[in-house]
């Protein structure tokens, strides 16, 4: 009984600040959750690797925070914070969105066009997971991938040259192709595009010095604006970084149950949840609806990244997905899977959760709660709170 | 070329979507009849091989019909040759001049860990492939068997002690090499009873939330072994953990250190058995219950099928093999830590499950192989690689032969045959 009194104890002395903390931290698990939740909505299929979609926000943050003047040491102040935050935002938000698309076209796609069974798309999913992590660590630039940067540096033009005219190439070929109605020539066309694609990407890498991009090591990120209490609330100091946590969070989510209920799309997206092939009788184009899908699930995550990197100054670290990944898919789970306010019903309890858990066990046993409600969920309520619905 | 698409000569006043979806419909009849005309090439193609190359495969087939007709005698036959092959392939190098690669390759110590990982694949083949069920917390086993043995040995204590600045003269390292026989059996049996703790309240649960909770289980038992410093040593992990012994009157082979050979041929006995206990399981009642629960678990308890208790057997089984094998793990490297249980390793061998071929014994076998000499002895162990290849394979498997390298009949029958249970599939 002493350990539950004095937890108890514990948790009144810093209830509010604990709350602060479990807010921010379950904002931001409830963001990446909808991302789990979406997917599983309209595939039915838990997206291991949606944490690597996550993590890759850390890392464009790693680089577009410098890229827009800002270095280790001198964190921009005023509208001049406010509008680099937003462009960093919109970055994170792109390059997350982009590795979620590849992730749908390569790793689910194809399994999807051969009627793959469920267990299939799972270790796909773990494969690309770990694909992505390990392709991090190994551009480090000097050990791995690209050992030869010397030779590989002045590469780096020509590459973009080349692909920028096999581009124009396949362009060509491809309208040819569609006018003359030849397969050959739109395959032709295809191949060369991607071709170029590839150039480009390859040219464009060399080019920024991406190479060392990571390496097996975590990487500070500069600060992006200096940490400031902004009004005290209950006798708890409420610093700018996590208003701005809160703030971002509650727009995205308006955007999204808006985008969700009201748009053409969103009723797509609903509709496939709902039942698939009905759906794709009534017109509703399911390919398009999945990549949708994925493109808002990233893009939420791209933000959630630049958020949690803000919130908690992590550094950019090819693992760091995991336990943020982890948690909000719980997180999607205690909320019913599939269903979106769910989703951010359940990413908020498990911040408070956890927030109130520490003054109890302490950190280092902080990532065992998250399992631990993750199983008597399942046990008791296996659809979550709100129970799994579809799309809505 | 009758549906050719009308170009420029169609009338200007048609609207450009009009024209651009002709285009498309002629495209569509094209790309069809290509496509027709390319499989019929390859089709004619295949039969022209299989037309050239008919000695060679009647006889091949003529070959295993006998040797399928007289089981009885060349089943064991061909058993035996090949675990003598494979036991004296570690010898190999001293005969003959191999290139470093493939000396590398079949040198006792990368042979001991193909086994290793071998008997773990064993172990996780029955609870994916046989029973259907995804765990991704295998390596808990694992650990459970590992730390039974560092604790049960008193290496834990002494290595606290050490640590705690006791000089070496002071404590008694710890010798109990013909107890690590009895230690191998207490371990199978605590994993068991972890495998059953784990499952009985877990496996009601469908196939994708079963492998969320497993893998949480697997991070649950890390952290604790990470954090509870007065059990298990934390952080720091354990060292000086003996080797085993065996020591009947005159008789004494010991196992040595960690490049000994006689670790692999300890490690094959096992394998052979536990090759020989899970072919006779899979041909059980036992094992075709776990095959009408993978197809349908409502079909298969509607025929009378514990579901449940099956799985947890499944469950028990698999938790079984990898405890002994993290007996023998801790005894070969003398020393563990928690960080050796993280995550990957049972993405690891779950990998060398799915690549050889789920629900196939051969498949786990050669997947373990393939997984550990090919990083072990041509990339010179960097890790990074081999996890990047992992991914890699994992996908690419899926994608192109998702019934794996070597696979099992059974489940071939079902891939090839099925519609696949995903609601999506013709989308």
């Amino acid at each position: 009984m002493d350990f539950v009194t004095n937890c108890a104890a514990d948790v009144a002395d810093q209830f509010w600040a604990q709350t602060r903390n479990g807010l921010t931290l379950g904002s931001i698990y409830a963001m990446i959750a909808l991302g789990y939740t979406m997917v599983y909505g309209v595939l039915q299929l838990i997206n291991f690797a949606h944490s690597e979609v996550f993590m890759v926000s850390t890392v464009a943050a790693l680089y577009a925070i410098p890229f827009f003047g800002v270095t280790e040491g001198d964190p921009a102040t005023g509208l001049s914070a406010v509008l680099i935050f937003i462009a960093v935002l919109v970055c994170c938000m792109l390059a997350s969105g982009l590795v979620a698309l590849l992730l749908e076209r390569l790793a689910y796609r194809p399994l999807r066009k051969r009627g793959a069974p469920r267990l299939s798309f799972l270790i796909s999913a773990i494969g690309a997971s770990l694909f992505i992590q390990y392709l991090f660590v190994l551009m480090d630039g000097e050990h791995y991938l690209f050992p030869i940067r010397g030779i590989a540096d002045p590469l780096g033009m020509p590459l973009m040259i080349i692909g920028l005219a096999l581009a124009v190439v396949a362009g060509g070929l491809l309208l040819a192709g569609v006018r003359r109605g030849e397969a050959g020539w739109v395959d032709a066309g295809t191949l060369t595009g991607f071709g170029g694609l590839a150039a480009l990407i390859a040219g464009l890498v060399f080019v920024v010095k991406l190479p060392d991009i990571l390496g097996p090591t975590p990487q500070s990120v500069p600060e992006l604006f200096a940490t400031s209490t902004v009004f005290t609330l209950l006798g708890t100091p409420i610093s700018n970084k996590r208003l701005l946590v809160v703030v971002v969070t509650v727009i995205m989510l308006v955007i999204l149950d808006n985008f969700v209920r009201k748009t053409r799309m969103g009723r797509g997206i609903r509709a496939v949840a709902q039942d698939p092939q009905a759906a794709s009788l009534m017109g509703v184009n399911i390919n398009r609806v999945i990549v949708v899908t994925f493109l808002v699930g990233g893009l939420m995550a791209g933000a959630a990244g630049l958020l949690y990197q803000t919130v908690l100054s992590a550094p950019a670290f090819w693992f760091i997905g995991f336990r943020p990944g982890i948690k909000a898919f719980v997180a999607a789970v205690l909320g019913g899977i599939g269903n979106i306010r769910g989703a951010i019903l359940g990413g908020l309890l498990l911040g408070l959760v956890e927030a109130y858990a520490v003054p109890c066990i302490g950190t280092q046993w902080i990532d065992v709660t998250a399992f631990v409600v993750l199983v008597i969920v399942l046990l008791f309520r296996p659809t979550g709170i709100l129970g799994e619905q579809a799309g809505g | 070329m009758s549906e050719r698409a009308p170009t420029g000569t169609h009338s200007s006043e048609a609207s450009f979507t009009e024209r651009r979806r002709s285009w498309q419909r002629a495209y569509r009849a094209q790309l069809q009849r290509t496509r027709m005309k390319r499989a019929a090439g390859s089709r004619a193609l295949r039969q022209r091989i299989a037309q050239e190359a008919a000695p060679v495969t009647t006889a091949w087939a003529n070959g295993r019909a006998w040797v399928n007709d007289h089981s009885k005698l060349t089943y064991p036959v061909i058993g035996v040759v090949v675990i003598a092959i494979a036991a004296l392939l570690p010898l190999l190098g001293d005969f003959v001049d191999l290139p470093t690669e493939l000396e590398q390759a079949t040198s006792g110590s990368v042979l001991a860990r193909v086994m290793l990982f071998a008997l773990f694949a064993l172990g996780l083949n029955v609870v994916v492939g046989f029973a259907g069920l995804l765990d991704l917390g295998y390596v808990a086993f694992w650990l459970m068997g590992s730390y039974t043995a560092a604790i049960l040995t008193g290496a834990q204590s002494y290595s606290r002690q050490i640590q705690g600045g006791a000089s070496f003269g002071d404590v008694q390292e710890p010798e109990f090499q013909m107890w690590m026989w009895l230690i191998l059996f207490i371990a199978l049996g605590v994993a068991v009873l972890t495998g059953i703790a784990l499952g009985s309240p877990t496996l009601r649960l469908r196939g994708d939330y079963l492998a969320i909770v497993t893998l949480g289980f697997g991070e649950i038992l890390r952290i604790t072994a990470n954090n509870l410093t007065g059990v298990t040593g934390g952080p720091r992990g354990v060292t000086s953990i003996p080797h085993p012994a065996i020591q009947v009157g005159d008789v004494e082979i010991i196992w040595g250190t960690l490049l000994d050979t006689k670790y692999y041929w300890l490690l094959l006995g096992l394998v052979v058995l536990w090759i020989i206990a899970i072919r006779m399981l899979d041909q059980s009642r036992i094992g075709r219950a776990w095959v009408a629960i993978r197809e349908d678990e409502v079909a298969a308890a509607s025929m009378g099928v514990p579901v449940v208790r099956m799985k947890l057997a499944a469950f028990a089984i698999g938790a079984c093999t990898a405890g002994v094998g993290g007996v023998i793990y801790a005894e070969q490297v003398n020393f563990i830590n928690p960080p050796t249980f993280s995550l990957i390793q049972s993405i690891l061998i779950l990998a060398m499950v799915v690549l050889g071929g789920m629900g196939s014994i051969t498949g786990s076998i050669v997947g373990a192989a393939a997984l550990v000499i090919i990083p072990d002895a041509l990339l010179r162990g960097q890790d990074e690689y081999r996890f990047f290849l992992f991914g890699l394979v994992l996908v690419v498997v899926m994608i192109f032969r998702p019934q794996g390298l070597v696979p099992s009949k059974r489940r071939k029958a079902e891939l090839v045959g099925g519609e696949g249970d995903s609601p999506l599939a013709e989308a």
